[in-house]
């Protein structure tokens, strides 16, 4: 089997999407003779490339971190380039990978309705949306992550076999899908104490902002 | 007071124009239309036509937050104008023509750089997870669409719920989703009424 990885994040090979997709595709490769090939979408003059290799291909996957509740606009600018292959007949099996930096799930529930309408709208297959909240530390802390990894891995494989998304491994990828309410508290405590802020804290006077931090430079 | 129900508040209003195509005149006459006649209710009207300006990717850098606060720090570009219009508004309306299915990327381009109008941190609110205000008020929110040769009704739904959730982001209430074929008026009547 081979599968075309489009990897939308803006910040390409140095993104948290890569590290993600990279435990899948180990998994994925596990069969033999199954292959991949990976297209950058941050390499937008690689656009018309883009629409070539999505025209050959058999089996897809579009992966992205959330950027203000939907696709960055540098995937949204990749799907437009595919109108003209709305409804083709040999359109591939598409599959999608969305991760964010806020903990639940439930904020990428929305796109995910646009993914899967996206992929009826073209005309393809829709093996389904891996979703992964709290994914914006997995290049820094990589050693908090190996749960996910693990899963990650596992779906590549099971994929790389059936052609499918393991229900039951996504949803476990998804949790938390919500707070509840005393975690909901807990973690507005958290959030005042100087632990959570720490990190953002540190990288600001690393770059000698810390005192700026609150700036309003857009205040009339 | 005028016939479109106005209570004489006067309201900066902001509309980006996310209409990619200079030869789709019929979208731009409509915003032509709407913003003539906002401004004859009393109202202050910025349209910002976005294919005409630089506005260039966010590439997720977070200069913004942690090396020049509240400023983009990758691209002095045309969104300079932008978050300074939005942030400086009452109401933004989100316009744009539906292409496959969601508001244009030249929309989303420009959405994507508001970003450092907020600040790095967290809060729970509404019991989950968003970015705390870098700003004390932030503007009202809503979206104008032009039906595609194959909107349906759930494509509406699904761009208008992701908005939804975009005002939570940004500090905001999501106010209405009008379509170009509904009568300028009600538009305009919509906006008296936030």
């Amino acid at each position: 089997m081979k599968l075309i990885v489009f990897n939308g994040s803006p910040r390409g090979k140095g993104g948290n999407t890569k590290i993600f997709l990279e435990h899948f595709l180990n998994g994925f490769t596990t069969k033999e003779g199954n292959i991949h090939e990976l297209a950058y979408l941050n390499r937008v003059k690689d656009q018309d490339g883009f629409l070539k290799l999505f025209q050959e291909a058999e089996n897809v996957l579009l992966a992205f971190p959330l950027y203000c509740d939907a696709m960055p606009a540098m995937v949204k600018t990749f799907i437009e380039s595919l109108e003209p292959l709305c409804g083709r007949k040999d359109n591939p099996d598409i599959g999608f990978v969305v991760q964010n930096g806020f903990p639940e799930a439930i904020h990428n529930r929305y796109v995910e309705r646009y993914l899967k309408k996206l992929a009826s709208r073209l005309g393809c297959r829709y093996v389904g949306t891996i979703i992964k909240g709290g994914g914006e530390g997995a290049r820094m802390m990589p050693a908090r992550y190996k749960k996910a990894f693990n899963i990650f891995y596992r779906l590549g494989q099971i994929y790389g076999e059936t052609g499918q998304f393991d229900a039951e491994l996504v949803r476990r990828l998804a949790k938390p899908e919500k707070f509840s309410k005393p975690v909901a508290l807990l973690f507005k405590f958290l959030l005042k104490t100087r632990l959570f802020k720490f990190g953002w804290d540190r990288m600001l006077r690393e770059n000698g902002a810390f005192e700026r931090r609150l700036d309003k430079p857009y205040f009339a | 007071m005028t016939t479109h129900g106005n209570r004489g508040k006067r309201v900066k209003i902001t509309v980006l124009n996310g209409n990619p195509d200079a030869d789709n005149v019929q979208f731009d006459d409509y915003l032509i239309n709407l913003s003539a006649l906002l401004e004859s209710s009393n109202h202050m009207v910025t349209v910002l036509q976005l294919r005409e300006m630089d506005i260039r990717y966010c590439i997720g850098c977070f200069g913004c937050w942690i090396k020049t606060p509240g400023e983009c720090s990758n691209a002095a570009d045309g969104t300079r104008d932008v978050r300074r219009e939005y942030i400086n508004s009452d109401f933004v309306l989100f316009a744009s023509p539906i292409i496959m299915g969601f508001t244009s990327a030249l929309l989303k381009k420009a959405h994507d750089r508001l970003i450092p109008l907020l600040l790095p941190y967290l809060e729970a609110d509404q019991w989950e997870a968003h970015h705390v205000a870098r700003y004390d008020k932030y503007p009202l929110i809503g979206l104008l669409l032009e039906k595609g040769k194959d909107t349906d009704e759930e494509d509406i739904e699904i761009i208008s719920d992701i908005y939804m959730r975009d005002a939570i982001n940004f500090k905001t209430s999501f106010c209405f989703t009008k379509l170009t074929t509904d009568p300028v008026e009600e538009v305009v009547n919509e906006i008296n009424s936030i």
